[in-house]
């Protein structure tokens, strides 16, 4: 992937994380939270996407982010109070937000009308007068401004400067040529020839940096380096500000630039380079030939300013004409002052560089005015072609490399990384791994048992030993695929407010147990029946407002999602404070469409339970919401498919309560362990309800072919499992045999009659479809402790099969 | 002469596009993911630059300036503050803290190694 999409990929990641982040601190406000960093992290969040979006362009995005941050801002700066209005606005501002970046993503259009209302909303929070303070009047443009497109160039840094000696060299010479004593006549003298030329349109720049500008760790010299990448320069420094050793302050900026600047950049690109320290220094930048009056009164402040300084310093220089070490000592002390003298390092580098023009002098007494002034106009033209440095380089560089160097072992970046991305398939592949070992174990085991050797000998401790570690690495393995399920709940308050603004009720959703774990697969899967579950929740459990209050309960409704662990399993509930289920109702629906005998005696319970069979529906009209067009029993078959139960438990007036149960994994399974046939088959744990051993007068023969068995006043099918898998033509005599009771994901239920149990145990799934074809009847196969390949039953297709074949409602009640 | 510059910013997304700009331009990089982070990794890598965004958990972008500022082993040090056109205050904050510059978000590559070339010798 080229690195640009690559980023874009890490937004949209990102701002998945982000719009979580932000609409759990909404939640966290709308329940009360009103801690200053909760409203700041909501803040963020918006911001951040906000800043991602503007790299890529995305002006709808920016657009919405932008008014969305601003109102947060007011909140988080308190002109605006938290109320329980601003932060249903805000919550379904977060909506909008997620619509935005999810158009973004999938270059989707985002609903243009809903977009404006709620800009609107937003605005309308802070009032009229203030929305248009905050420059809300038009679109906002400021949140859309120019350089967009963030377009990979490759780029290489100029440093030619850095490198090379001269520099060093005639930075000290350029910094030395105004002697104090006789500054501005040299100055005028050095220039005269280039104005003479006069072809050229010039700069004249005075720069004058003040002590803050180097306390922000700004560099005069870095200024004029990059003043000098728009032509031609020549530099002039006024060292008459520069005190006394003895009366010198580190601290402190004493000394001022002329520059004159040749080339044709406007003022513009001239003043930019001065865009960070414009505010720290004296500046003015004048066309050279308009420039006589300023000149005049630029030097006339700068003297005034500094009168006691420039007068000790002539002083000073009247007393030892040109003393170099001193002048190199205060040269040194200006530049780096923002530097700290005790940096040993950068104190050894700049000695060598400290000691080049002093040999360059044979008599330091008897400084030759002349020729310096003659070596700093070959230091201008060689500044000319080179941008300018004024510090001595050598230091910046030992430093950088004692860092680097110090920096190497660690290598990349120092953010520690608390997790780690893995493909799924490579997790995949080493919870398959694992399956092989710990059959493999298993069969070990077995081996060893069957050899006759000594439980206490070496070997069976050994073997003890593994299997305890194999069980480990199993459950570690597994755990790296268990996740929490807040990545489905996350999604729920969204959609509860969807729906709850639909159908006009007052609903708080309130979530438990969102840190449960539960395997990436299932989590996967539950998303669908949870949403079913809420919306029908809301839909149908719970009452308008008004019927509410008429019943003496509050107005909102109480939704509860809550998951937990219970028995090596997972159980989401979803429980409202509604109405109940209308038992009569209920029971006149499943009555009219045949799903139970008019007669039919049925506990409060199973009249509940009838909101799961198929064909039923308790919505006379069939709701766009909670229905979708499928009813109950779709999602009781969904969360069959995975191994689970559902059941629901209702009080009128109170409320209902849906209870489902999934296990925590599909790639292990719980089952019973039967013989069929001289095969061994697994019949998944969670469809058995029970197993018993048929009398021959319970079992009746429908059509003298198909039997039924009749359990306590139910008939079901009687399956003989060897015959319908085809191991076998003669069926079981039923009594020689084990009844195993069955309920089928589509609630019908059915006994299997097989041979024997062996037992129960845990057995790794492995997919026939993979390794070999469908098969019907059976859902997959496993590998057993002593190597043998074990089908696992496919119940449903069992139970189907046997329906379709048995007289319809078999499985009625009978009367009496 | 590999300069490195010091990356502080909360949200990936920036990091990333940081990261590849400047790697690009020849930079080492080194990141941190909010403030704390930053004066920390900081004080045992140093850094030729800093580069930070203002918005950020634990201690924002003026906190770092300020906790580089006070620190004597690396006062010297540019920053460069990540700003948006429409956070005006916020620059003028920043600079009052000792910001060394600014980087106006959303930015091209251009601009930032321009930015850093300005501060950093």
């Amino acid at each position: 992937m080229d690195p640009f999409e690559s980023i874009k990929a890490t937004f949209f990641q990102e701002c998945e994380e982000l719009l979580t982040d932000m609409e759990s601190g909404l939640l966290a406000m709308e329940a009360g939270d009103d801690d200053p960093e909760t409203i700041n992290a909501v803040f963020r969040a918006v911001h951040s996407v906000k800043g991602g979006a503007g790299a890529f362009g995305l002006d709808q995005l920016i657009r919405f982010a932008h008014v969305f941050e601003t109102i947060l801002d007011e909140l988080r700066s308190g002109r605006l109070s938290l109320t329980e209005d601003v932060t249903r606005v805000l919550l379904r501002a977060s909506d909008v937000l997620a619509d935005h970046v999810q158009a973004a993503r999938n270059d989707g259009s985002v609903d243009e009308a809903r977009t404006h209302g709620m800009i609107s909303d937003l605005q309308g929070l802070v009032g009229a007068e203030r929305a248009s303070e905050l420059g809300f009047d038009g679109e906002e443009e400021d949140a859309g401004e120019e350089d967009f497109g963030f377009v990979p160039v490759t780029l290489t840094i100029d440093e030619p400067a850095d490198e090379s000696p001269p520099a060093d060299v005639s930075d000290l010479i350029a910094s030395l040529a105004p002697a104090p004593d006789s500054a501005e006549p040299q100055v005028d003298a050095a220039l005269a020839p280039m104005a003479e030329a006069g072809a050229a349109p010039a700069w004249r720049v005075s720069f004058r940096p003040k002590t803050e500008m180097y306390a922000k760790a700004n560099e005069a010299g870095l200024v004029l380096r990059e003043l000098a990448r728009l032509g031609a320069v020549e530099v002039e420094l006024d060292t008459s500000a520069v005190p006394p050793l003895d009366q010198l302050t580190a601290e402190q900026a004493y000394l001022s630039w002329t520059i004159r600047l040749i080339g044709d950049a406007t003022e513009a690109e001239v003043r930019d380079v001065f865009e960070f320290v414009e505010d720290d220094c004296e500046l003015s930048i004048v066309r050279e030939g308009e420039a006589t009056e300023l000149d005049a009164e630029t030097p006339a402040d700068a003297t005034a300013d500094d009168s006691d300084a420039s007068a000790e310093a002539v002083e000073a220089a009247a007393a030892a004409p040109l003393d170099l070490d001193a002048l190199l000592a205060r040269v040194q002390g200006d530049a780096p002052a923002a530097e700290p003298a005790e940096a040993a390092p950068e104190a050894l580098a700049s000695a060598p560089a400290a000691e080049t023009p002093a040999a360059a002098s044979t008599d330091p007494a008897g400084l030759d005015v002349a020729g310096l002034i003659a070596l700093a106009e070959k230091a201008s033209t060689e500044q000319a072609q080179a941008p300018a440095a004024v510090k001595p380089e050598p230091k910046v560089e030992s430093k950088a490399e004692s860092k680097a160097q110090a920096a190497a072992p660690s290598g990349g970046p120092a953010a520690p990384a608390p997790t780690i991305r893995v493909d799924l398939d490579r997790v995949d592949r080493l919870i398959n791994a694992v399956g092989e070992l710990v059959i493999q174990q298993a069969m070990l085991s077995q081996r060893v048992f069957e050899s006759g050797l000594a439980r206490s000998s070496d070997v069976a401790l050994g073997l003890e030993d593994l299997e305890l570690l194999t069980r480990e690495i199993q459950d570690s393995v597994m755990a790296i695929r268990a996740q929490p399920v807040k990545s489905v709940f996350q999604r729920m308050p969204r959609l509860v407010r969807e729906v709850a603004d639909m159908v006009g009720k007052k609903v708080r959703l309130v979530m438990e147990g969102e840190n449960t774990e539960v395997d990436k697969t299932v989590i996967e899967r539950l998303s669908d029946p949870i949403t079913h579950m809420l919306r029908n929740a809301i839909d149908h459990g719970l009452e308008r407002p008004e019927d509410r209050e008429a019943n003496g309960k509050p107005g909102e409704g109480v939704v509860r999602l809550a998951a937990l662990h219970r028995g090596g399993r997972i159980v989401i509930e979803v429980q409202d404070d509604g109405r109940g289920i209308n038992r009569e109702r209920v029971r006149g629906i499943a009555m009219s469409k045949g799903l139970i005998a008019e007669d039919a005696v049925l506990s409060d319970d199973e009249i509940d339970n009838l909101i799961f069979l198929p064909g039923f529906s308790t919505a006379d009209v069939v709701s766009d919401i909670s229905g979708r067009g499928v009813g109950m029993d779709v999602v009781k078959r969904s969360i069959q498919a995975l191994g689970g139960r559902i059941s629901i438990s209702s009080e009128p007036g109170k409320g209902s309560k849906f209870t489902m149960s999934l296990p925590l994994t599909l790639a292990v399974l719980d089952g019973m362990v039967v013989s069929a046939a001289e095969q061994t088959l697994v019949a998944p744990l969670s469809n058995i309800v029970e197993s018993l051993t048929p009398r021959s007068e319970d079992v009746h023969l429908i059509g003298g072919r198909d039997a039924v068995i009749r359990i306590r006043e139910t008939f079901v099918p009687l399956i003989d499992v060897g015959v319908a898998l085809g191991f076998r033509d003669t069926p079981l005599p039923p009594s020689s045999g084990v009844a195993v009771l069955i309920e089928s994901e589509g609630g019908g239920k059915a006994a299997l009659l097989v041979e024997a149990i062996q037992g129960q145990r845990q057995v790794v799934i492995k997919s026939l479809e993979a390794n070999y074809q469908q098969i019907p009847g059976v859902a997959a196969a496993t590998i057993l402790g002593d190597g043998r390949v074990a089908l696992i039953l496919d119940v449903d297709a069992l139970v189907t099969s046997s329906r379709r074949k048995s007289a319809p409602r078999i499985e009625k009640r009978m009367a009496g | 002469m590999t300069k490195t510059v010091l990356t502080i910013d909360d949200s990936r997304t920036m990091r990333e596009m940081l990261n590849m700009a400047l790697v690009q331009a020849g930079y080492r990089v080194l990141q941190a993911v909010d403030g704390v982070e930053g004066l920390e990794v900081l004080r045992a890598e140093g850094a030729d630059v800093v580069i930070t965004d203002i918005n950020m958990p634990r201690l924002d972008g003026f906190g770092v300036i300020e906790g580089v500022r006070a620190d004597p082993s690396h006062r010297a040090t540019p920053i460069l503050v990540l700003t948006t056109e429409s956070d005006a205050t916020k620059k003028e904050r920043a600079r009052a803290a000792g910001a060394t510059g600014w980087i106006v978000k959303p930015f091209n590559p251009t601009k930032l190694v321009d930015a850093i070339r300005r501060v950093a010798a």
